[in-house]
C-alpha cells in the first residue's frame, strides 16, 4: 500500500455544519508511504474518527478513503484483517491494551500473528523505554505513561505501510517521548513506512514534513 | 491462541455451564434413553409372530348354536369382504382359503412315523406373509410343502404327547428338520408330498401353506367344492382405533382378541416413547437456552476485548473459535457422557427384559448413537453460527 487519500471525507456528525475549515475533510488530504506527517487537531474536530475511519473501524463518513486509489468503503472483513496485520499499524489514543495481561503478554499476543519481531528485539525496546523491569507486570498495575510505552512497542511488532500515532505521548516526559520518537522513526524507515502523528498540543519532535490542521 | 484464551476466558461463569451441563444430561439421557428402549422392547412385541404383522386381525363370524343348527352359512360372500374393503380404517382383507378334500399327516424323524393324524391346510395370500419369499413358495415338481404350525401344537407334542410317548422333546429349530408326510386324497386321486415347517405363529391357530399350493390342490382333490372362506384377514392402519371394534360386533363378526394386543402394546409404546422424548427434547432445548443466553452474556461482557482483538488484527473467526470450542467441548462431553449412562441403564433393563422375553435380540446402541451424534451436530452448527454473529456484530460495531 502506498497511498492513502482521504476524497471529500467529512464524518456524518458533521454533516450540518457549514463552517468546516480544515486540511483533511471535505479536501483532497493525501499521505504516502515513507513520508512523515504530523495532524494538528483541536479536541473534537474528529482526530480519532479520523484514525477510526483509516483502519476501518468505522464508517460514519462521507466521501471516500482510498489507499491506492481503491475505496475502502467496498472492503470486506478478511481485507481488513489482514490490512490491520500487514500494512496499517494503529497507536490507539485510549491505548486498547489488556488489563489482564502483563505487558509483555500484550505485545506478544500481537507478534504471535506474524511472528514479525523476536523476543529479543522487544525485550531490547522495553529496555530502551525504560520500562524493562515491568514486562512481567499485569497493565491494569501500570501508569498511563508506562501503558503508552508499551503500546508503542505493541504497534511496532508487525509489518506496516503506515503507522497512525493517535498522540502518543501525551503522557510522557521529553526524554522518554524523544526515545519514542526514536524508536518509532528508525522502524517505520527500515520499513519504509508512511508515518501520520496526531496532536492535540504537546507533540512529538519530529522533522515533520507537512503538517495538517484538522 | 494461548493468550487469547487468557483473555476471553474471563467472566465465564462456572456455575452457568454447570447448570447446562446437567440440564443437558438430563435431556439428552432422556431422548437417547426413549429411542433406546422403544428400539430395544419394540422385537419383544414383534418378533413373538415375525409371519403376520401386528396390524393385521383375523376376522370370522360367529358360529351360534342356532345358526349351527339351521345350517346359516359362515362363510364370507364377496359383497360382505367389499364392504370391509371400503372401511376407513382398513388397509387391504385377504381370504383364508382351506383345503377341501382329505388330508392326513405323519410326521416323524428319519422315516421312522411318530405321529400321523387327519388335518386340514389353509392359506393366505402371500402378501400377508412375512418369510423371505424363497422359502415361502410351493413347486409341483419338487413337492415340498412349507408349514407354519401354531407355536401351541409345539407346546401340546413337547409337554402333553411326547412325554407320555416317551418322545424326545423338539425345539423350534429341530422342528424345522422333522420331515412330515402328506398324504391327500380326493377326486378319485391320491398322492403323497412332503411337507416342511418353516415356522411357528402365536398368531394364527391354523396349519397355514403357501396359496398355490391350496390352489393347486384343491383344483386336483376337490374341483368341485366352493372354496368361500370362513375366516379373513384385514390389515388395519390402526389396531387400537375403536372404530374396527364397532364395525365388527355391529355385524356379529369376531376378532380374535389377543390378536390386537400386540398391536395395542406396539401402539402406546409408540405413545408413551414419543411423549418421553419429547419431554427429553424439551429439557434439551431449555438447556440449550441456558448455554446460548451464557454465552452471550459471556460476549457481552468481554466485548471490549473482543473488539481490541480485532482492532489489533484477529480475525472474528480466530476470535469466535474459543466460545465455539468450549460449547462445542461441553456438548460433546455431555454426549459421551449421557452414551455411557445409557449403556448402563440399557444393561440394567435388558437384563430384565432377557428373563421376561429370552428370545429376543437386541440391535445396539446404534440408534441412540445416531441419535446422538445427530442431535449434538445440529446444537453445535447452532453455537457455531450463533456465536460468529454475536462477533460479528461486534466487528460491525453495533454491540
Amino acid at each position: 500500500m502506498n497511498s492513502i487519500i482521504l476524497q471529500d471525507a467529512l464524518p456524518n456528525v458533521f454533516a450540518h455544519r457549514t463552517d468546516i475549515q480544515s486540511d483533511i475533510w471535505k479536501t483532497h488530504a493525501v499521505f504516502e508511504r515513507d513520508h512523515l506527517y504530523l495532524v494538528e487537531a483541536n479536541s473534537g474536530t474528529g482526530k480519532s474518527s479520523m484514525c477510526s475511519y483509516i483502519i476501518g473501524y468505522r464508517h460514519d463518513y462521507s466521501g471516500q478513503i482510498l489507499f491506492d486509489d481503491e475505496d475502502t468503503k467496498h472492503y470486506g472483513t478478511s481485507k481488513w484483517v489482514k490490512l490491520r496485520q500487514h500494512s496499517l499499524s494503529h497507536i490507539f489514543q485510549e491505548l486498547r491494551l489488556f488489563p489482564e495481561l502483563t505487558a509483555y503478554e500484550n505485545v506478544e499476543i500481537k507478534n504471535n500473528l506474524t511472528k514479525f519481531k523476536d523476543k529479543k528485539q522487544i525485550l531490547e525496546w522495553f529496555d530502551a523505554l525504560g520500562i524493562g523491569d515491568k514486562i512481567n507486570q499485569k497493565i491494569g498495575k501500570m501508569s498511563f505513561g508506562q501503558r503508552q510505552r508499551v503500546a508503542m512497542i505493541r504497534a511496532l511488532v508487525q509489518p506496516f505501510d503506515f503507522l497512525l500515532a493517535d498522540e502518543p505521548i501525551s503522557h510522557l516526559d521529553e526524554t522518554n517521548s524523544r526515545i519514542m520518537a526514536e524508536i518509532m522513526m528508525t522502524e517505520a524507515k527500515a520499513q519504509g513506512a508512511g508515518v501520520i502523528v496526531t496532536s492535540i498540543g504537546k507533540h512529538m519532535e519530529l522533522p515533520y514534513e507537512k503538517v495538517f490542521r484538522l | 491462541m494461548k493468550l487469547v484464551w487468557k483473555l476471553l476466558r474471563q467472566h465465564i461463569s462456572i456455575g452457568q455451564l454447570v447448570g447446562f451441563f446437567f440440564a443437558n444430561l438430563l435431556g439428552m439421557l432422556i431422548v437417547l434413553l426413549s429411542v433406546q428402549f422403544y428400539q430395544d422392547v419394540k422385537p419383544a412385541f414383534s418378533q413373538e409372530d415375525s409371519f403376520i404383522k401386528n396390524d393385521y386381525l383375523i376376522v370370522s363370524k360367529s358360529i351360534s348354536t342356532l345358526g349351527g343348527l339351521t345350517g346359516s352359512t359362515s362363510t364370507f360372500s364377496d359383497g360382505e369382504i367389499g364392504e370391509i374393503k371400503g372401511q376407513t380404517f382398513c388397509k387391504g382383507v385377504g381370504k383364508f382359503t382351506a383345503t377341501q378334500y382329505h388330508v392326513s399327516g405323519s410326521f416323524g424323524l428319519s422315516n421312522q412315523p411318530a405321529l400321523s393324524t387327519d388335518m386340514f391346510f389353509e392359506s393366505v395370500p402371500s402378501e400377508f406373509i412375512d418369510v423371505q419369499a424363497g422359502n415361502w413358495h410351493f413347486d409341483e415338481q419338487e413337492g415340498i410343502v412349507p408349514i407354519i404350525l401354531p407355536r401351541s401344537y409345539l407346546a401340546i407334542y413337547n409337554f402333553g404327547f411326547a412325554p407320555s410317548q416317551s418322545l424326545p422333546k423338539i425345539t423350534e429349530d429341530v422342528a424345522g428338520m422333522v420331515e412330515m408326510n402328506i398324504a391327500m386324497r380326493g377326486n378319485g386321486q391320491q398322492q403323497i408330498v412332503k411337507g416342511k415347517v418353516v415356522g411357528f405363529s402365536n398368531r394364527l391357530n391354523t396349519i397355514l401353506a403357501p396359496e398355490e399350493f391350496i390352489q393347486w390342490s384343491n383344483q386336483k382333490f376337490a374341483p368341485e367344492e366352493d372354496d368361500s372362506p370362513t375366516r379373513l384377514i384385514v390389515q388395519v392402519k390402526n389396531p387400537a382405533d375403536e372404530k374396527i371394534m364397532q364395525y365388527f360386533s355391529e355385524r356379529g363378526y369376531e376378532i380374535a382378541e389377543d390378536k390386537l394386543d400386540a398391536g395395542k402394546t406396539m401402539f402406546f409404546l409408540r405413545i408413551v416413547s414419543g411423549i418421553v422424548m419429547a419431554i427429553g427434547l424439551l429439557i434439551s432445548v431449555l438447556s440449550f437456552y441456558i448455554l446460548m443466553l451464557s454465552i452471550y452474556l459471556l460476549v457481552q461482557k468481554n466485548t471490549q476485548k473482543l473488539q481490541n482483538l480485532l482492532l489489533i488484527g484477529y480475525s472474528p473467526a480466530k476470535v469466535s473459535m474459543p466460545y465455539q470450542l468450549l460449547t462445542i467441548g461441553m456438548n460433546a462431553i455431555v454426549l459421551i457422557i449421557s452414551l455411557l449412562l445409557l449403556y448402563y441403564v440399557r444393561n440394567y433393563y435388558l437384563d430384565m427384559l432377557w428373563s421376561v422375553f429370552p428370545e429376543m435380540d437386541t440391535s445396539g446402541l446404534t440408534p441412540a448413537i445416531l441419535l446422538g451424534a445427530a442431535l449434538f451436530a445440529v446444537v453445535s452448527i447452532i453455537n457455531i453460527i450463533a456465536v460468529r454473529g454475536k462477533v460479528m456484530k461486534i466487528w460491525k460495531n453495533k454491540e
